[in-house]
């Protein structure tokens, strides 16, 4: 970590800088161990707080109140209880089995259509108008309305998932597909392409890791609205728990329900991570 | 370096004369003089829009390979009307079992690409605004396999590696896999690339030149009849950009394809080509048509023989000349 007495380079360059001048190179992504160090201490650093204005022997001499804010001991604390008579691996199963359903059924049918959309730019002309309404419907809405619509079970939850992120996976994949370069789709012309075959050989497979990485952010946005479907009507599910918690005055348990979906999310997404680097192994910048 | 000297090509002077003579005897331009007036260029020259004369090799009735007729580009009507190209008219002969290798010269935004992609049948630049493009005597209606086409960026299918790149016009055919791979390694090794290390590569482990050669074989694998390249070279570093030369002169001798090439580099027209094609600046009219002695050696040896750079700078004075006249006479 030494400056080892190198001459710095023109422009401050080269690795001879001391590590301080490195952490604010432009662009420059740090080493891996210095990543998860600085990852870490932003986690740290939320604890520490967290555990700061919570300290104290008795309630009154908090910074919070318990009420509001439990401590880090009192969350830790819920875990078993989580875990056991409030039967959260349930939980955990029923909100990812709609999410997977909802979710999934939203790419089976919105990415297919949206290629094919930003591909074909009538077929996007004509849906588009559809899109702009699905994704400025206001979510809260639409649980009532699939609540009528689909009666009160699991139907009702996956109905609602894909209804709401149908429109952003179309999209998504429309604007992936107008995105190639014209030039891919002139070079399999001159080739000898049909148009069936520039989309299927060239655009499709082009625009498909874009297509991946958009989805990976649109299932965060599929497993926070799936809570929201599980506030109303719903025996199981991360988003019951949570509310069940709410009229219990457990806020400790909201916390670490919280920090478990955190996990969970993270999880899900480094899986599919790591199965896009496997399935596009020609974007090294995945 | 040292053995870079200018060594005389064995049969150089041989060569040329042969190719003076075929040239319909068009002797080798004289030094250029600067300070005389501008010399008519001694070489096969067609006035821009006039009629063309008749083809020298003019076989029984045979359609023109490519055709311009009085061909005009705009873009955009009312005030915002451009005009890319303008009259554009010329004519290549298919002279049987040889295309010839068609340079095409000008200033940047001249309409060197609009031409080439008239010929490819590319939107927005086809269809044509007025006149037409006919290649072996049929109008261009699209994009076709017989044209292929070799881009400056862009060039190679990124999700797909050398080898299918190479394939992948003859798996638009149909042609079964083990076939068009075994022809693809073949057209591999003709662009100096190597099957064992390169075939299974992905283009984002290629260098910019590596890349040209993929795009290169996977245009000629489909041995169209014609070749248009649009500054293929235009991004590389000046010893890539000569053995990319050299490779492709070794390759178009086998072809018996018809190139165009664009380039605004007067060395690298001069070298490869049968002829050049001067653009003037925008709008792009054909000002001349230079009948050029084609390269007999490998490019560092042959653009440093002064016969070859007398035909630079001829061309590039002729380039000068035509277009201070072309401005006098816009004012
Ligand atoms: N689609 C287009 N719309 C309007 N102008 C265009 C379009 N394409 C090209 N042009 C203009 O036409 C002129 C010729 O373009 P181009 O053929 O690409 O020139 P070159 O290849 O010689 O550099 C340029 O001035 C360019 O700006
Ligand atoms: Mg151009």
């Amino acid at each position: 970590m030494s400056d080892g007495g190198q001459a710095p380079g023109v422009g401050g360059g080269p690795p001879g800088d001391s590590w301080t001048k490195r952490l604010f190179r432009l662009r420059e992504e740090p080493p891996y161990y210095v990543r998860i160090l600085l990852g870490v201490s932003s986690v740290g650093l939320l604890l520490l707080v967290w555990g700061g204005m919570t300290s104290g022997d008795i309630p009154e001499h908090r910074a919070i109140s318990p009420a509001v804010l439990p401590s880090l001991g009192e969350t830790a604390q819920s875990l078993p209880r989580l875990f056991g008579e409030r039967g959260l691996i349930a939980s955990i199963a029923a909100s990812l089995t709609r999410v997977f359903l909802g979710f999934g059924l939203a790419c089976v049918i919105g990415i297919p259509f949206g290629m094919l959309a930003g591909a074909w730019r009538p077929l996007n002309a004509f849906v588009t108008p559809l899109v702009i309404f699905g994704r400025n419907i206001p979510i809260a809405a639409l649980i009532p309305l699939t609540l009528m619509w689909f009666g009160i079970d699991e139907t009702q939850k996956v109905m609602f998932l894909f209804i709401a992120t149908v429109p952003f996976v179309f999209s998504s994949a429309a604007s992936a597909v107008v995105a190639i370069h014209q030039r891919y789709v002139e070079t399999a012309q001159t080739l000898g392409a049909s148009s069936w075959q520039v989309f299927r050989k060239v655009l499709a497979p082009l625009a498909l890791p874009q297509v991946f990485t958009d989805q990976r952010q649109l299932f965060g946005l599929a497993f926070g609205y799936i809570m929201l479907a599980e506030l109303v009507n719903a025996k199981r599910g991360l988003g019951f728990l949570i509310q069940m918690s709410q009229k219990r005055s457990q806020p400790e348990d909201i916390l670490m329900i919280l920090v478990i979906i955190g996990l969970l999310a993270w999880l899900i997404d480094k899986t599919l991570s790591w199965f896009q680097r496997g399935l596009f192994p020609y974007r090294r910048d995945l | 370096m040292s053995e870079d000297a200018p060594v005389p090509f064995k049969d150089a002077d041989a060569l040329i004369k042969e190719i003076d003579a075929a040239a319909k005897a068009d002797p080798p331009p004289a030094a250029p003089d600067r300070d005389a007036a501008p010399p008519a260029p001694e070489v096969t020259v067609v006035a821009a829009g006039g009629e063309a004369p008749a083809p020298a090799a003019a076989p029984s009735g045979r359609p023109a390979i490519v055709e311009f007729k009085h061909v005009t580009k705009t873009y955009g009507d009312g005030p915002k009307a451009f005009t890319a190209i303008k009259d554009v008219h010329f004519r290549i002969e298919d002279i049987p079992g040889k295309g010839e290798f068609i340079c095409v010269l000008g200033p940047s935004g001249c309409g060197k690409s609009t031409v080439l992609r008239l010929i490819a049948g590319l939107g927005p630049q086809h269809p044509p605004t007025t006149g037409e493009v006919l290649v072996d005597g049929r109008p261009v209606v699209g994009p076709g396999a017989d044209r292929g086409m070799v881009f400056q960026d862009y060039t190679s299918f990124d999700h797909m590696t050398v080898e299918d790149n190479v394939a992948f016009g003859l798996a638009c055919r149909g042609v079964g896999k083990a076939e068009r791979i075994g022809q693809a390694h073949g057209w591999i090794d003709k662009v100096g690339l190597s099957v064992k290390n390169d075939a299974r590569k992905y283009p984002h482990q290629l260098s910019g030149g590596m890349r040209q050669r993929v795009a290169i074989a996977r245009t000629l694998i489909l041995s169209p009849r014609i070749i248009l390249m649009d500054e293929p070279f235009g991004a590389l570093d000046p010893s890539t950009r000569m053995q990319m030369q050299d490779n492709l002169v070794a390759l178009w001798r086998d072809l018996e394809a018809t190139v165009f090439f664009v380039t605004h580099s007067i060395e690298e027209a001069v070298y490869l080509g049968d002829r050049v094609h001067i653009l003037s600046s925008s709008p792009g009219t054909l000002l001349r048509e230079i009948t050029v002695p084609p390269p007999d050696r490998p490019a560092h040896a042959m653009q440093r023989d002064p016969r070859f750079l007398e035909y630079v700078f001829d061309i590039r004075d002729t380039i000068e000349t035509l277009e201070a006249s072309r401005r006098a006479g816009d004012d």
